[in-house]
């Protein structure tokens, strides 16, 4: 049969990749009418269509949401919220279903009312099993009632509302903290709000049970606590524990509805006695502290545990079913602070012996790096390295190792050593050597370096240079003695080398050797004992007139004024005293007197003073030819009158030489000398060993010439 | 040979009458549900679509005639109490289903040339913005569709009948009016056309009744 239909022709073009599209069927929706619709796809080639879709015209319509919606509080019901809002579309147009969902505010899952509650043709809903005081999120969505026709709409906007308070019907959450001061143990009791508080909790009420207080009628008398209005811990009371074993806290919530039920606390002096959690982890995870435990052996008896979390400036904690063995920190933790996490297991309301752990949330570098500086002077080959602790609250996670840096400019040296230590040597290092060194802290999360401490070694080591010193100064010392006891043991035989004296041919004169001369025994007698002349051959070292030494008259303070300039004379057994000019005045002509070669003759007393001899007698005519020397003058060489007078009757004077300046007429007619004796100089000794007229004896020369036969020396003797 | 025979035709008689009962109650049956699955057939979609867009429509109407009247200004309660003349009868008349049904679909075209008529005195009287203008399209589209979907409905219900002849008989509008009478010409038309719709949808529940048949009856039935 023919069908007479209104066709409702419709066409919009679209370019583009579509699957899906919203088209306006002119100014009147065609209700309750028969549409077909189908697509054709063109492009240069050709078209294609699609399916054609015979359907309802009612099957195709996405409504809009429906609008003004509303939600409404009643205080009767404060588990419950009253929805209306309003047909957009009559429903002679199209009947519509709805949908209604909620969640509360700040949650992401939704809650769906069942289709079935939410029949067509309804303008309000009734939501129940709500929380009191809690905000709600509605939104409602509608569509065409007829099932399997329509889309659903969008949802509404969001709407918020939120349930009437209600009495608390949870606990409050009681805790307390304890503090050890001036020996009294003081515990703070502290509250949360209950999880279930339905309101907004106005104050806690409080009483505290212990022994001393007397019990009234059997109740203790409540004290109201004003809520704190800043955080969610409220400071309840401070008691002393001082001398109690034992203390109850009783606590409940007040909102504007009502009271909340009663949490108890119990602290007992038998706490210790309950063994605490074992094995306790705690580690982070994905933004959280992750606690893990295992029951203590008195689990049974367990009520619940409370996870304790004390950080730098906040306690808090929370409250875990007596079943649970892992369990996440909900509270707020801050990165990178340490947390001192415990876990108390709770007896009925006693508080059990916690077990306690340190973590961090999240490790970072240390916030402060470490001082570094030297123990000590460094050494040649070492130095002592320490370095300051980092503070706890700057160390921003466990501090793992310390990584010592040293370099001399060539070469970066790194050593690890464990985080346990603040101090380490470093061995190994150059002598003279400037080093530049800092350490390095390191956690999980990272690590900060301290700021260079440059530092130099000793060039030499402690004790090096005072043993070189010493050992030098040792070794000098030694040398010079040993120099100088060679040169006392050998100085004739180093004036001899050194100061070899030469006889001056020019002064030279024969004299006449009278080697007859007797030599009496009374040289004894006269104390003339210890005098002998030396013969002045200076290589045979002979000793002659040594019987001589005796008689010969001897002034012991010139003769004994022994020069210790032993340069003088070669001979060297030329011990023998000699007074030299050069004595008293010219120590530094010593060392010219060395070149001159002194030949002695022995001097035969004349005068009285000479053994054998008598005053006024002939004197000896003992005649010498000798040279001018540094000999020490003899008595007759200082009167030169009786020099004179014996001179005249001797050999002719004998005219000195000088080789220098000088007054050489005056040392001419002064100058007188002594025959050189065998006595060894004493060296630096000489001048002060004078020896006693007893021993002078020993030291006179053995043969004195006639006072007449010597010419004085004095001072400006000069070395031929 | 026994020398005791029964008569077994009495037996004989109820096997028969029990085997022709049985064939009625299955024809019976299958007539049932033959005339229920052709009676589903017409209380289909079309029966279903005529109804709703009727009542759409009579709906529309309702709000048509406040929307017009406080639109026309002082005195619009007295314009739809004047006599109009030429105003087609908002009656059904037909003693058949199918007359019933001719004559809706015949009546919804006569009021067409007079809804553009008030259709376009309104726009003279009223701004191209007026809520009035909307409806009065609406209306005007939603009756267009009705006669459609009521033709649909003849067709498919009276498929051996003549198809009614489309809209075209000589319809008399009045001649050329003033504001007053355009106005009450208007309010006449609308109020007579909230009438027709009524008789419409009467109508149109009447013969869902009759054509839709309920489960519950077969059931009692048997």
């Amino acid at each position: 049969p023919n069908h007479y239909c209104t066709i409702l022709h419709c066409s919009s073009t679209h370019r583009g990749q579509y699957n899906s599209i919203q088209v306006k069927l002119g100014d009147i929706f065609p209700h309750h009418m028969t549409l077909e619709v189908w697509v054709e796809a063109h492009n240069k080639l050709g078209k294609i269509e699609s399916e054609h879709l015979k359907e309802d015209s009612g099957w195709f319509v996405k409504t809009d949401p429906p609008s003004d919606v509303k939600v409404f509080s009643e205080r009767s019901f404060p588990t419950s919220l009253l929805i209306n809002w309003t047909h957009r579309i009559i429903k002679e147009r199209v009947k519509l279903t709805y949908q209604i969902r909620y969640r509360q505010n700040g949650t992401q899952n939704w809650t769906y009312v069942p289709l079935g509650d939410t029949a067509s043709d309804i303008k309000s809903f009734r939501l129940q099993d709500l929380q009191p005081y809690q905000v709600y999120e509605t939104q409602v969505s509608c569509k065409n009632a007829k099932e399997g026709h329509g889309y659903w709409s969008n949802w509404s906007n969001i709407v918020t509302k939120k349930t009437p308070e209600d009495r608390p019907t949870s606990k409050p959450d009681l805790w307390r903290i304890i503090a050890e001061g001036d020996g009294i143990q003081q515990v703070q009791f502290i509250c949360k709000d209950p999880v279930l508080a339905n309101g907004r909790i106005i104050r806690f009420n409080i009483k505290i049970q212990d022994p001393k207080d007397k019990v009234k009628n059997g109740s203790l008398e409540w004290k109201n606590i004003t809520r704190s209005s800043q955080g969610k811990i409220t400071d309840l009371k401070q008691i002393d524990l001082a001398d109690q074993k034992y203390v109850g806290v009783y606590v409940t919530a007040t909102n504007s509805v009502g009271n909340s039920p009663v949490a108890s606390l119990f602290i007992t002096a038998k706490a210790h006695e309950h063994a605490p959690v074992e094995e306790l982890k705690v580690l982070p995870h994905r933004g959280q502290l992750w606690l893990e435990w295992k029951p203590p052996n008195s689990s049974k008896l367990v009520s619940e545990y409370v996870v304790e979390w004390v950080g730098s400036a906040q306690t808090d904690w929370q409250k875990e079913m007596r079943n649970t063995t892992r369990t996440a920190i909900k509270g707020h933790l801050e990165k990178f602070v340490c947390y001192n996490v415990s876990v108390y297991p709770i007896y009925h309301g006693c508080i059990g012996k916690p077990a306690s752990k340190k973590a961090y949330l999240e490790q970072g570098a240390p916030a402060l790096a470490p001082v570094v500086n030297l123990n000590d002077k460094p050494g040649r080959n070492q130095a002592t390295l320490v370095w300051t602790e980092i503070p706890q609250g700057r160390r921003r996670g466990f501090i793992t190792n310390y990584t010592i840096f040293y370099t001399s400019g060539s070469e970066v040296h790194n050593l690890t050593v464990p985080a346990n230590t603040n101090s380490y040597t470093l061995k190994s290092l150059s002598g003279n050597t400037k080093y530049d060194t800092w350490i390095k802290a390191s956690t999980i999360g990272g690590s900060i370096s301290s700021f260079n401490h440059s530092f130099t070694t000793l060039k030499y080591a402690p004790g090096e240079m005072e043993f070189i010193v010493v050992g030098v100064s040792l070794g000098f010392l030694f040398i010079m003695v040993m120099t100088m006891l060679l040169c006392v043991y050998k100085k004739d035989v180093i004036k001899e080398n050194f100061w070899p004296q030469i006889p001056d041919p020019g002064e030279s004169t024969i004299g006449n050797w009278l080697p007859d001369y007797p030599l009496k025994a009374e040289t004894q007698e006269s104390g003339l004992s210890g005098i002998s002349v030396l013969d002045v051959d200076v290589c045979d070292g002979k000793c002659v007139f040594e019987e001589d030494k005796a008689s010969l008259p001897l002034k012991k303070d010139k003769y004994l004024s022994e020069e210790h300039s032993s340069g003088i004379g070669g001979s060297s057994c030329m011990s023998s005293p000699r007074q030299s000019v050069s004595d008293s005045d010219e120590g530094g002509d010593m060392a010219d007197t060395t070149a001159s070669t002194v030949q002695y003759s022995s001097v035969v007393p004349a005068s009285s003073g000479y053994k054998g001899q008598t005053p006024n007698s002939q004197p000896q005519q003992a005649l010498f030819s000798r040279s001018e020397s540094t000999q020490p003058l003899l008595d007759s060489e200082e009167n030169p009158d009786m020099l004179l007078q014996e001179a005249s009757r001797q050999s002719p004077p004998r005219r000195p030489r000088f080789t220098d300046g000088g007054d050489p007429a005056g040392i001419a007619e002064q100058q007188e000398l002594l025959e050189p004796l065998d006595f060894c100089p004493l060296g630096e000794d000489s001048e002060q060993d004078t020896p006693v007229d007893g021993q002078a004896a020993d030291w006179l020369p053995a043969a004195v010439p006639p006072l007449s036969s010597y010419m004085p020396q004095l001072g400006g003797y000069r070395p031929q | 040979m026994n020398g005791h025979v029964k008569s077994m035709n009495f037996q004989q008689f109820m096997e028969q009458a029990t085997t022709l009962l049985s064939l009625l109650l299955v024809m019976a049956v299958d007539s049932t549900r033959t005339v229920a699955a052709s009676r589903n057939q017409q209380c289909g979609n079309p029966l279903q679509q005529t109804l709703k867009l009727s009542r759409l429509i009579q709906k529309e109407s309702v709000d048509l005639i406040k929307t017009y009247k406080a639109s026309q200004g002082e005195m619009s309660e007295l314009f739809c109490k004047v006599s109009v003349n030429n105003i087609p009868d908002p009656n059904i008349s037909g003693m058949e289903h199918s007359e019933r049904i001719v004559s809706i679909y015949t009546h919804l075209q006569d009021f067409l040339p007079h809804f553009n008529r008030v259709y376009d005195q309104q726009t003279d009287l009223q701004s191209s913005t007026s809520p009035l203008l909307t409806e009065l399209n609406s209306v005007r589209a939603h009756s267009i569709n009705l006669a459609t979907l009521t033709n649909s409905l003849y067709q498919s219900l009276f498929p051996n009948l003549p198809v009614p002849e489309p809209a075209g008989r000589p319809t008399t509008l009045p001649p050329p009016q003033n504001v007053f009478q355009q106005k009450v010409y208007g309010c006449v038309v609308l109020k007579t056309y909230k009438e027709l719709l009524l008789n419409v949808s009467r109508e149109l529940r009447t013969l869902k009744s009759k054509m839709c048949i309920r489960r519950i009856q077969i059931n009692t039935f048997f």
